[in-house]
């Protein structure tokens, strides 16, 4: 009694399908792989992202400069609401838009279902896959060797720091010597952690805001992550890991963590009110702190600065694609519009907007990044553009398995909210994360 | 010729005859037609669409709960019952269940009791009527994502409006999404916020529905306002409470968008330890960031199973509890008329009664021997 996909499919749309039935033959006369569409036959692209992608303006120059195309935009609140989106329209068969932004954290998700994103090599990527740094384009290619995404940004990962609490607990403040504070090129984790135990014996607060992104971050430093690059479960007796995780629970135990509730923070107040000091942050993140400290009422004044410098060396958080379903209507106008999005002029300009550091590597030496914007200066004028550039020196793309996003989340989360919030020590915590995942992942 | 004569008759033979049976059968056949059928079509539209998106659903959410199913590539071979095999040993599961019955109950009875208390209020004579009718109306209207959206900022941990309140009293915080009891009431007491005002007017409705002169002759003979809430309201909104509460209990066990929302930045659904994980989120969590839609169908028919079991119980324990203030108070009266009896004993020999009054026979089957002595009231 088993079912092939595409008929399961076929009866689990054929409700939605009768219902608008009538809808879709409005759109279906451009079904005919027409080139880019005429005036006299306007077709309307969905797009749909997440987090802050910086794309709004770029969507009403293209209009401009297109005007049969008309882009109706979703953009949703965060990445993980944003795959629970994509899982369903997905599943159901239906509803995907012509450009789905898709994140690094589910492309094995993505991967698992590829032959449903259209190979883009078929509408011209093969004549500027050039643009992008090696190790993105690799990631966006299937194991047919379809290329299924254009790589958008990258998250090279630096340190956000607050010069008015390092001030008040008589540490450095100027951004170069904060970065030979924490071990310059050469710093790890120990130095963080040393840095944190001065500013707590100074202070008395935190220093960061809770230990999931340190963590996630020490983890996307590895070589091999969750998964050895073979695909094999690489958590139960990783050395490298446990190690990791006692350095990360001795830590937080001191005092160093403010056990904060992630992408919450007290709707940002706590990036206001001195309750941590220093921040890890890619690229992307920077949009995102300025969104928090704005919401709660700061603003540059508030003394964040962004230092060039990250513990454990090189690291890459996230980073997303742009993909065309192929449940699009319009293939080739999706994929063009994809085109036009990543391309170095468009990803230097969402840079300026959403801190989201560009991996086409022309964008990367723009002077709209390199140079000063308003993120920039919300940072205290500190050189983001190039700081990044630096961080990305060195990062290698990790192979991410299936259930990762589920390691990451269900396995480590609780263990990570145990330490914090101190109902556990270390050992214990990642004794309860082994059982988790012996539960949700090995035997699932 | 004699062909062409022959014809003629043949055809206007023919033609009278079809005639009768056309004009007069057709009418005829279209009016039976229209009076057997008719009453279908006119009911078709709710069973097509119940049957589009109520009956297939859950046939194929069965289907699919009999296999090894991901969300993503499909079914991926048939395991027969595995997965209520697999579900019913998962201590997540039981979790999920657990918190959902907590939340379910800390919901449900304080909310049927408010609410019949301000329907009873309501439903007395005060100034302004619609006015207040429509207050208790107004939390029902906001959608639950603004409601969560309010309440998940108030029970904040560190930033929220109770804990602030609380830590200026000199009390402890109390950690509302982080431990299990207190997320429980934080996410009841938003279930009970937006519920409660609904659930009195539709037994205000009920009340309105009594008929006025039984209160005014129950006042004449002495009785209270609580007497005649407890022995004339109640009893006769019987129907109604026990709709209120099925759909309550319904409602209660498929909660979701409170516990998804209230703290929505958590890793895992439902809080960091799934402290507040109700059976819905459990089940969504399954399909959606674990890709198993084999064992999340199967949990939605557990789940089925277990609201059906628990509105059947309800069902039966509401009757009992909404007609029991009838039998006690028919049993008192049925205590006094015996003591009278007693002293009559030696008069006459009690005999029974034809037909108790029509509210009796509803309650006659399920009251055994010892409510004979109602039918006492003959004397």
């Amino acid at each position: 009694m088993t079912f092939s996909r595409r008929t399961t499919r076929i009866t689990a749309v054929a409700g939605a399908a009768a219902a608008f039935a009538l809808l879709a033959t409005g759109c279906s006369s451009s079904s005919t792989p027409a080139t880019t569409g005429t005036a006299t036959d306007p077709i309307t692209l969905t797009v749909t992202t997440f987090g802050t992608m910086g794309y709004d303006d770029l969507y009403k120059q293209y209009e401009a400069d297109h005007p049969n195309i008309t882009i109706k935009a979703t953009n949703i609140d965060t990445g993980d609401n944003a795959k629970t989106d994509w899982q369903t329209k997905e599943a159901a068969g239906a509803g995907l838009p012509d450009v789905q932004a898709v994140e690094e954290g589910w492309l094995s998700a993505v991967m698992q279902v590829s032959d449903q994103f259209n190979d883009l090599s078929a509408y011209g990527a093969n004549d500027i896959k050039d643009r992008w740094v090696d190790w993105k384009l690799q990631q966006a290619t299937d194991t047919k060797g379809r290329i299924i995404g254009y790589g958008s940004d990258i998250g090279p990962e630096g340190l956000c720091y607050n010069k008015t609490d390092f001030a008040a607990a008589g540490l450095p403040t100027d951004r170069d010597a904060v970065a030979t504070l924490f071990g310059g090129s050469s710093a790890t984790w120990d130095d963080y952690f040393t840095v944190g135990a001065k500013y707590k014996a100074a202070t008395g607060k935190a220093f960061y805001d809770q230990s999931g992104f340190l963590w996630n971050a020490m983890v996307n430093q590895q070589k091999e992550g969750y998964y050895k690059a073979d695909g094999t479960l690489n958590v139960d007796g990783n050395a490298d890991l446990k190690a990791l995780w006692t350095k990360l629970s001795t830590a937080t135990a001191s005092g160093l963590s403010a056990n904060q509730t992630a992408w919450d923070w007290g709707k940002g107040k706590a990036f206001t009110d001195g309750t941590f000091s220093t921040f890890v942050c890619p690229g992307w993140m920077l949009g995102v702190v300025k969104g928090q400290v704005t919401s709660a009422g700061g603003d540059a004044s508030t003394g964040w600065d962004f230092a060039n410098v990250f513990p454990g060396g090189a690291a890459n958080w996230g980073g997303s694609f742009l993909t065309v379903p192929t449940q699009s209507k319009h293939p080739q106008e999706a994929a063009d519009l994809a085109a036009f999005l990543t391309d170095a002029k468009s990803q230097a300009a969402a840079f300026g907007v959403a801190g989201t550091f560009p991996s086409v590597t022309a964008a990367q030496t723009d002077p709209a990044v390199t140079g000063t914007n308003a993120l920039s200066t919300f940072f205290n004028n500190a050189p983001i553009g190039q700081i990044l550039a630096d961080r990305a020196k060195g990062v290698v793309a990790q192979f991410k398995g299936p259930d990762d996003s589920v390691i990451q989340s269900q396995v480590f989360g609780p263990s990570i909210q145990e330490i914090d919030s101190g109902k556990a020590d270390g050992a214990t915590a990642w004794n309860d994360a082994i059982t988790l995942l012996n539960q949700l992942v090995v035997n699932k | 010729m004699t062909a062409t004569l022959t014809t003629p008759p043949q055809t206007t033979d023919e033609q009278p005859s079809p005639k009768p049976k056309q004009k007069v059968p057709l009418t005829h056949r279209l009016n039976r037609f229209d009076v057997k059928a008719s009453p279908y079509l006119y009911i078709a539209p709710f069973f097509v669409l119940f049957g589009l998106v109520g009956l297939f659903p859950l046939g194929y959410t069965f289907v699919v709960s009999l296999n090894k199913w991901n969300l993503l590539t499909g079914p991926a071979g048939f395991v027969g019952l595995d997965n209520y095999v697999a579900e019913l040993t998962d201590p997540f599961f039981w979790n999920s269940l657990f918190n959902t019955i907590s939340i379910f109950l800390l919901s449900a009875i304080p909310q049927l009791v408010i609410a019949v208390v301000i329907a009873a209020v309501l439903d007395q004579n005060i100034r302004a009527k619609t006015f207040w009718r429509m207050s208790v109306l107004i939390p029902y209207v906001v959608t639950p994502v603004a409601v969560t959206l309010i309440f998940s900022s108030a029970f904040d941990e560190k930033y929220g409006l109770i804990n602030n309140l609380l830590t200026a009293f000199h009390l402890d915080p109390v950690m509302w999404k982080t431990e299990t009891f207190p997320s429980h009431i934080a996410i009841a007491t938003m279930v009970n916020w937006r519920w409660t005002g609904y659930n009195a007017l539709i037994l205000l409705a009920a009340m309105q529905a009594v008929p006025r002169d039984i209160y005014e002759s129950a006042a004449l003979d002495g009785a209270g306002p609580i007497r005649r809430f407890f022995s004339m309201t109640l009893p006769s909104i019987r129907p109604t409470m026990i709709f209120v509460i099925i759909t309550a209990t319904v409602g209660g066990l498929q909660i979701f968008t409170e516990p998804k929302l209230f703290n929505p930045t958590t890793a895992t659904p439902g809080g960091p330890q799934r402290q507040y994980q109700t059976t819905v989120l459990y089940l969504w969590d399954l399909a959606f960031n674990r890709q198993n839609f084999g064992k999340a169908s199967a949990v939605a028919w557990l789940l089925f199973l277990i609201i059906v079991l628990f509105g059947v119980l309800n069902f039966l324990i509401s009757r009992r509890i909404a007609s029991g203030e009838a039998r006690a108070s028919r049993r008192s009266t049925a205590r006094r008329l015996a003591r009278i009896d007693e002293q009559k004993t030696s008069v006459s020999v009690a005999v029974p009664a034809p037909a108790p009054a029509p509210a009796e026979t509803v309650a006659a089957p399920r009251t055994p021997p010892d409510d004979s002595p109602t039918q006492e009231h003959r004397s």
